[in-house]
């Protein structure tokens, strides 16, 4: 009996101590940072976020998500920043398309994604022309993978344009009558937030693709046609009009795009140009999501008026991601039918996601709008598409036109001046 | 005997002689150069690390066209100084940076010592107005730049707002969207956070006037006024010339409020050198040409500080 005790002991703590090293062998723990949505402090965005990290580490046994709040993008220098302080996150979502891409791949700050657009089936997780549109930038390389697509156009009040009887369907004289109306009604026209960068590029992105068309447009941006061409010249010469004619009040300039957004919401500017992500701005500000309205601007020509768009956000992974594996595992999973579901039907849903889902239910219904908006396709936010070299002077020209210290003419050609750098 | 008597006198001569005398192996001055190499080793070592090291790399990085700490640069010589000469914004920035010291020793400098004197006459609550006025400077630049963003908001703003209750709209001024007025509006949010130092130093300053010259001012009939020019200010021309070396230091480091309150615009109406630097250098990620911006501004600084304080030496003999 002693014996088969003995023996019986032997086995279990044999057995006991092989468990407490095969443990640890199969479910290492691991923390992967991830530097996620920079609307994260609102509650119900973070309520989210926090399934989405519940669901990848269920997953992922042993895994453990840590959010690092965004601290800007790359528009700001934040993200470089970030990676280059080597305590940055291991992957992160921030604003993107090639022109901002460029900054850090050039400066070697992100890892090139190729293999695994082929290796995990990226490129079938995306719209095609949105993989074709990537694979063609970097001599093939590419370095993000896209969160969602912007599809940005006019928002309005339903219940103060439906009063007023202001309309934004017709053509371009219509939408400067509108801007009129609401000019002698004493509302501002047209709120916009050109301090910190990318609201003014929204609201001139809409103007140019008005009045050179979104082929054009493309083609612009690519560096095909120049940005001097008379068509651009055209849009940018509308833009200074609205301000010599109050539709847009150069003190804009000052504002950034936040005071730009309480501006619109407490009803003292009619319009403002801006993506789907407007909407959780809004809500935020406890704005009645019901009296929401979105249109493409008004535009002469036939394809003019549609959404002007392109990557809004991306998915990176820095060359100093401490976990790269998981990280692409992490970006697989933000690509799963799942995830890609409960974000496009949650609350804050406010983004064409990177793919079409055909199944999926807009819980806000202004979506709906936007979705058939950019049903046939979106145009050119420039911001999106130029190069590095020249986002910041695209950025200053545009402070340039509002505030009238700089002509179409000699703002645009100073932009096309810095395509090429 | 004679050698014992010699030991303390060449002690005695060793230790009041300048460093370059003659000193033999067994001269004892030698251990204490020693004990203080020991002691300030430290500090020049993180000196060395922090200071001299980046300065160095610095002037390497203006010779390359590092694009970024990972990526591989090239020798390009001069060519990054070329750009700099020719790029237009870099000149303009310059000067706004000029301006904007101007502006920064004038509004911060001026102010501090206004209030200082107001604070030293007051016969009570000295300490409470003391301490009252140094509080901005407790505050953050950037949240300064929050704070002062919002009081100049068009449309919201407190300045803007107060003009009109005061039935003074005629006033009311787009303080960041004007391109002749928005360096000076973000200037004066920067002086209101710098100003409540240079008051602490220049009442330090009042301290040290000897009050005895002020009696005789009295008794020699001069005014408030001559008092100021003839007796309060030259009591504080030591200090005075570190405030104004102080501001002139601080007002070239200027960024935290220009970028957070207008990013430099509009249209480049309030970029100063700085805030070029650091659009160039973690924007743009073109290292080599912020690198010489960053050579430009150190010359300009020593230049401004060296040239300065000579001519103070100069009128002081």
């Amino acid at each position: 009996m002693k014996t088969n005790g003995l023996m019986k002991s032997t086995a279990m703590l044999a057995a006991l101590a092989g468990a407490a090293f095969a443990v640890p062998a199969t479910v290492q723990a691991q923390n992967l940072v991830v530097w996620g949505s920079d609307l994260q402090a609102d509650p119900l965005v973070n309520e989210l976020w926090q399934e989405i990290k519940t669901r990848f580490e269920e997953a992922n046994p042993g895994v453990t998500i840590e959010y690092m709040p965004p601290t800007g993008n790359i528009s700001d220098g934040a993200v470089q920043a970030a990676i280059q302080s080597e305590a940055g996150p291991d992957v992160l979502l921030t604003n993107s398309g090639i022109g901002r891409v460029t900054i850090v791949a050039n400066a070697k700050l992100v890892q090139p994604l190729t293999a695994q657009y082929e290796e995990l089936g990226w490129k079938d997780k995306i719209y095609p022309w949105l993989y074709e549109q990537l694979s063609t930038q970097f001599n093939g390389e590419i370095y993000e993978v896209p969160d969602g697509v912007d599809a940005i156009a006019i928002w309005y009040h339903k219940d103060m344009f439906e009063e007023n009887g202001w309309s934004l369907e017709g053509g371009w004289a219509d939408f400067t009558a509108t801007l009129d109306a609401i000019k002698a009604a004493g509302v501002e026209p047209i709120a916009v937030g050109i301090r910190n960068c990318c609201n003014g590029g929204h609201l001139i992105g809409n103007f140019l693709q008005a009045a050179a068309g979104p082929q054009m447009m493309g083609e612009v941006v690519a560096g095909e046609v120049p940005w001097t061409d008379p068509a651009v010249v055209a849009g940018a010469q509308n833009l200074v009009d609205s301000v010599k004619a109050g539709h847009i009040n150069p003190q804009m300039t000052s504002l950034d795009q936040d005071a730009a957004i309480r501006l619109w919401a407490n009803k003292r500017a009619a319009i403002f140009f801006g993506g789907p992500w407007f909407i959780n701005n809004v809500r935020q500000l406890d704005y009645d999501l019901a009296n929401l309205g979105y249109a493409t601007i008004p535009s002469d020509l036939d394809d003019g008026s549609r959404p002007t768009g392109g990557v809004g956000w991306s998915w990176m992974v820095p060359v100093s991601s401490k976990q790269p594996e998981l990280a692409m595992k992490w970006i697989d999973f933000m690509l799963s039918e799942e995830i890609m579901m409960l974000r496009a039907e949650h609350q804050t849903s406010s983004q064409l996601m990177a793919r079409d889902l055909p199944d999926v239910e807009p819980v806000v219904p202004v979506m709906g709008e936007v979705f058939a908006a950019a049903a046939e396709g979106v145009g050119y936010n420039p911001s999106v598409y130029i190069p590095g070299s020249a986002l910041d002077t695209y950025y200053q020209v545009i402070g340039g036109l509002v505030g009238g210290q700089v002509s179409p003419e000699d703002g645009l050609a100073q932009i096309e001046a810095k395509m090429g750098d | 005997m004679a050698s014992k008597s010699a030991i303390p006198e060449r002690v005695g001569e060793a230790a009041h002689a300048p460093p370059t005398a003659v000193r033999t192996e067994d001269d004892p001055t030698r251990d204490s150069y020693g004990t203080a190499f020991a002691l300030l080793a430290p500090a020049i070592a993180l000196y060395a690390v922090f200071s001299l090291l980046p300065i160095v790399a610095t002037v390497g990085i203006s010779f390359t066209n590092s694009g970024g700490f990972n990526t591989e640069a090239q020798f390009v010589g001069l060519d990054n100084y070329v750009r700099a000469s020719e790029d237009p914004i870099v000149w303009q920035s310059l000067l706004r940076t000029f301006l904007w010291l101007f502006y920064h020793v004038v509004l911060a400098g001026g102010l501090g010592l206004v209030l200082a004197l107001a604070v030293s006459s007051l016969a009570r609550g000295k300490v409470f107005f003391r301490t009252t006025l140094f509080l901005p400077h407790l505050v953050s630049l950037a949240v300064v730049g929050v704070i002062w963003a919002n009081i100049y908001d068009p449309f919201y703003g407190l300045l803007n707002t107060l003009l009109a209750s005061l039935n003074l709209s005629h006033l009311a001024q787009g303080w960041l969207s004007d391109p002749f007025l928005v360096l000076f509006s973000v200037n004066v949010a920067s002086s209101w956070q710098g100003f409540g130092l240079y008051m602490l130093l220049f009442i330090a300053g009042l301290q040290n006037v000897d009050p005895t010259l002020y009696d005789a001012a009295e008794v020699d009939g001069a005014s408030a006024w001559q008092k100021l020019i003839h007796v309060t200010l030259p009591g504080l021309r030591e200090v005075l010339t570190f405030v104004v070396s102080l501001a002139m230091i601080n007002g070239l480091k200027g960024f935290a409020t220009v970028f957070v309150m207008t990013n430099g615009g509009p249209f480049y109406a309030s970029e100063i050198i700085t805030t070029y630097i650091y659009r160039m250098a973690f924007q743009a990620q073109d290292h080599g040409l912020a690198a010489v911006l960053c050579i430009m501004m150190s010359v300009l600084a020593i230049t401004i500080t060296v040239t300065f304080n000579r001519w103070r030496a100069r009128g002081a003999t």
